[in-house]
């Protein structure tokens, strides 16, 4: 049969765990590099900083017409633009890095957070 | 396996279930945090009849639970069911390859850590797929596994000792 008396492996285990959620939070600070955070610019200057995780739709007036940019499920898009070849809006949705439309002068960035929110879960 | 094992494994399956229902009703500071009180049942099938007759405790508390509570194939039915595997399945592992090494405490910590791992591994494969919501919440659940699996394990283990001593004193009447 076999024993209930709290062993030296216990012991051992359970400062492991203390030791792992200390650590834990230290290491996943330094871990999270994403981008979090939709920067966009017009003709140069800094228009909005927005939160990638915030769904949003907003037009912009560039220097020859109205971009539509959408922020939707943690990604970004340009969604319309005036441009004649579109590239913008061809390159889709993104999650990191940039969306240029250089005829506007519209320049989307995500950018490294200043800080993250918690997300939600659920479990049983 | 004697019918009287059946007998009792049926009526340890149901203090699992009794106890999984209790507990959504105890407010947390956190939604998804749970006390995981249903693990102590888990923990003394283990300890008393093995992996096998533990995970089919398991797995009628996830089951009926769902059931009864409605979230049966639901997403926070998923994460029941991998962390109720993975918690068991690695309790019975390190119960039969280290079979003196641990008491009901150990086993209960590497089980609540395994149970939350696998969660969050399911709850990034089916919902959330961003690995940085996952790393997040990890350092938060790892703190909670401990929390819970410490006193769960301690549970685990009284009841255990107790049971024992109330066997020990009814073979002792029947000599």
């Amino acid at each position: 049969m076999r024993g209930t008396m709290i062993t030296k492996a216990d012991k051992v285990l359970l400062s492991l765990c203390i030791f792992l959620s200390f650590s834990s939070f230290a290491y996943v600070k330094g871990m999270v590099p994403a981008g979090s955070e939709v920067r966009i610019e017009v003709d140069g200057k800094l228009k909005y900083t927005l939160p990638l995780n915030a769904d949003r739709t907003l037009e912009l007036n560039g220097t020859i017409g109205k971009t539509t940019v959408e922020i939707k499920g943690g990604k970004v898009r340009i969604k319309e633009a005036p441009c004649p070849n579109k590239l913008c809006i061809h390159q889709g949705w993104v999650e990191s890095g940039a969306v240029v439309c250089l005829p506007n002068k519209v320049i989307v960035t995500v950018t490294s957070p200043s800080r993250i929110k918690d997300p939600d879960a659920v479990s049983g | 396996m004697q019918s009287a094992d059946r007998y009792r494994i049926a009526l340890l399956a149901s203090y699992a279930l009794a106890l999984h229902g209790l507990e959504a009703f105890i407010p947390t500071p956190i939604p998804w945090l749970r006390l995981g009180l249903s693990n102590i049942i888990t923990v003394i099938t283990l300890f008393f009849y093995g992996m096998k007759p533990a995970l089919t405790v398991t797995m009628i508390r996830i089951l009926l639970g769902s059931l009864f509570i409605g979230t049966f194939l639901g997403p926070g039915f998923f994460l029941s069911l991998s962390g109720g595997l993975a918690g068991t399945v690695s309790m019975g592992l390190a119960a039969a390859l280290f079979p003196r090494l641990f008491s009901p405490l150990g086993i209960s910590l590497i089980g609540a850590f395994f149970h939350n791992i696998a969660q969050l591994f399911i709850a990034y494969l089916l919902f959330v797929r961003q690995i940085q919501a996952i790393l997040v919440v990890l350092p938060f659940l790892i703190v909670a596994g401990t929390l819970t699996g410490a006193c769960n394990g301690y549970a685990a283990k009284y009841l255990i000792q107790e049971i024992r001593k109330a066997k020990k004193q009814v073979m002792g009447e029947r000599l």
